[in-house]
């Protein structure tokens, strides 16, 4: 009889607004908590944290006391914390202004994948930097250092325009100085490259079906000599006094002559 | 009463340079702030952005053999002159730090030509190393246990190619393999029972398996009582521009060949 009337206070509690947002206030805490340490081993596991070592977006949150994974995990705990807190409130009618909350209920997720998205950009522009600079390493060439700068830039300004589409801020303008840029970049690459692919494409040829090898003597236009080294780009061959590297495209334009002795 | 410093004196006074090998980085930094004193860094691989840096093709495990190679190195590309005297820090038993000083007088006389084996041959330094490696494994361990012998032609591959015929067909036709890849190694020790020369290219592609050499053998000077194999190698290193790697069936030496002549000689054990 007791525990019957104990019951029914309980769920007329329970009923209560006040009571029911502080339950989902409380169990939101729990999972936000949760899901960020499971995010947490999931990207280590996924070996995030040793994928983004010695990056500077990795270096500064280090020197905060933090780390990338760390930081990852705890904005999506933020993000339902915030969530929760939203949802309490809604339900305890405490404030009565739903057009408002409805709005920020809807702008929170976007904001959170900006926020993942600039966090992905910085690490991703970083990454690029260091290949990039890891590439051009043996030239020693003061002025190559502005290569992996630009190719970090633009990745940092693609992720920060993706960021800003998210969150609705007007993009047009950047969107345009982007399309300037990436067909500047295409119409100068195209240009520079032309002859580059054409050889490329030739050496493909050339090394797929072999019409002449290593050791032949072969004449392309008026040079003839000893092959002595195929690649995809070029081919050296030799005579007694010179040596020719020859563009693969020449092979193609002017065709081979293979010397029978 | 004299202490330590004293008495080993006269091997650090009016030393004309240092050489370290492959000093760790704080080490080398130490040294680098020297103002009147050139330092020379020996080593594998210049880590530590020195100025003056002499590459070691291999890992040398008797020290004597390490510091000549090295300062014929430095001979070589003008880092010190004829006579001068150098401090080598070297390791000997720690691994990882200098432990062992000793003070060597540079001198032209005794230029065996090895260095110039590794930084003026056609083909590249890497390449050169990595069939030397390839090599030095195969002397030590042997085709399945039993010892092999194989000749490597490096380098000048189109003229080689032209003073040579296929034995039978040439198992690396139309591939694009290259020594110091994984996978070739173990290639080139099956393919090293097979008679005749392994023939590589100056980028260090290999060209062909099976080759008989055919080169004009007159006018080759090689140490009397060495067989067919190092004859070809040395004869076919004098009729081009190559660079021949023997390893030897019978007393297990490696030995390069250049020019017609025999320059290096080590025993795979030693490595």
């Amino acid at each position: 009889m007791q525990v019957d009337q104990a019951l029914v206070e309980v769920s007329h509690l329970i009923q209560e607004p006040i009571v029911l947002a502080l339950l989902v206030l409380v169990f939101g805490l729990l999972l936000g908590l949760a899901i960020g340490r499971i995010n947490k081993r999931i990207l280590t596991a996924a070996g995030i944290g040793d994928a983004v070592e010695g990056t500077a977006f990795e270096r500064t949150a280090r020197s905060i006391g933090t780390s990338t994974v760390a930081l990852i995990a705890r904005v999506t705990s933020w993000f339902i914390y915030g969530v929760t807190i939203l949802t309490a409130i809604h339900i305890s009618g405490l404030f009565d202004a739903p057009a408002f909350w409805v709005r920020v209920a809807e702008f929170a997720p976007r904001l959170l994948i900006a926020v993942l998205v600039v966090i992905a950009g910085f690490i991703l522009a970083d990454k690029a930097e260091l290949a990039v600079s890891e590439r051009l390493k043996d030239i020693k060439l003061p002025e190559i250092g502005i290569l992996p700068l630009v190719v970090k830039y633009s990745v940092l300004y693609i992720a920060l325009l993706i960021a800003l589409g998210q969150v609705g801020v007007n993009t047009t303008a950047l969107l345009v100085l982007l399309t300037v840029y990436v067909f500047g970049v295409v119409l100068i690459g195209g240009l520079a490259f032309k002859d580059f692919l054409a050889s490329a494409a030739a050496g493909m040829y050339l090394l797929l079906n072999h019409p002449y090898g290593i050791g032949d003597e072969v004449r392309i236009g008026d040079r003839q000599g000893i092959v002595q080294e195929m690649t995809l780009m070029t081919t050296r061959i030799e005579n007694d006094h010179e040596e020719y590297i020859l563009p693969n495209r020449l092979v193609f334009e002017h065709g081979i002559a293979r010397m029978r002795n | 009463m004299s202490d330590v410093s004293e008495l080993f004196e006269d091997l650090f006074v009016g030393a004309d340079g240092i050489m370290l090998f492959s000093p760790s980085s704080s080490y080398y930094q130490a040294f680098a702030d020297l103002e009147d004193t050139d330092v020379i860094v020996a080593g594998q691989e210049n880590e530590h952005g020195a100025d003056s840096f002499v590459e070691l093709p291999l890992a040398f495990e008797d020290i004597a053999e390490q510091l000549t190679f090295a300062i014929e190195g430095a001979l070589d590309d003008g880092l010190v002159e004829e006579g001068d005297e150098l401090l080598c820090g070297a390791k000997l038993f720690d691994e990882d730090d200098v432990d062992t000083v000793a003070r060597v007088r540079a001198s032209e006389g005794e230029n065996s030509g090895v260095y110039d084996l590794f930084t003026q041959s056609r083909a590249e330094p890497s390449v050169i190393r990595s069939v030397f490696e390839v090599a030095i494994e195969l002397g030590q361990k042997g085709q399945k246990g039993k010892p092999v012998g194989a000749l490597f032609v490096v380098g000048d591959a189109g003229k080689v190619m032209n003073k040579s015929r296929p034995l039978s067909y040439n198992p690396f036709e139309k591939s694009h393999v290259h020594v110091g890849d994984p996978i070739v190694t173990v290639m080139l020790k099956e393919f090293s029972r097979l008679d005749g020369a392994f023939v590589i290219s100056d980028s260090g592609k290999i060209v062909s398996a099976y080759r008989y050499l055919e080169p004009a053998a007159e006018g080759v000077d090689i140490p009397k009582g060495l067989g067919a194999r190092h004859m070809a190698a040395g004869a076919i290193t004098r009729d081009t521009n190559a660079t021949a790697i023997v390893l030897s069936e019978s007393d297990g030496l490696v030995r390069a060949f250049k020019g017609g002549e025999l320059i290096l000689e080590i025993d795979p054990e030693n490595y």
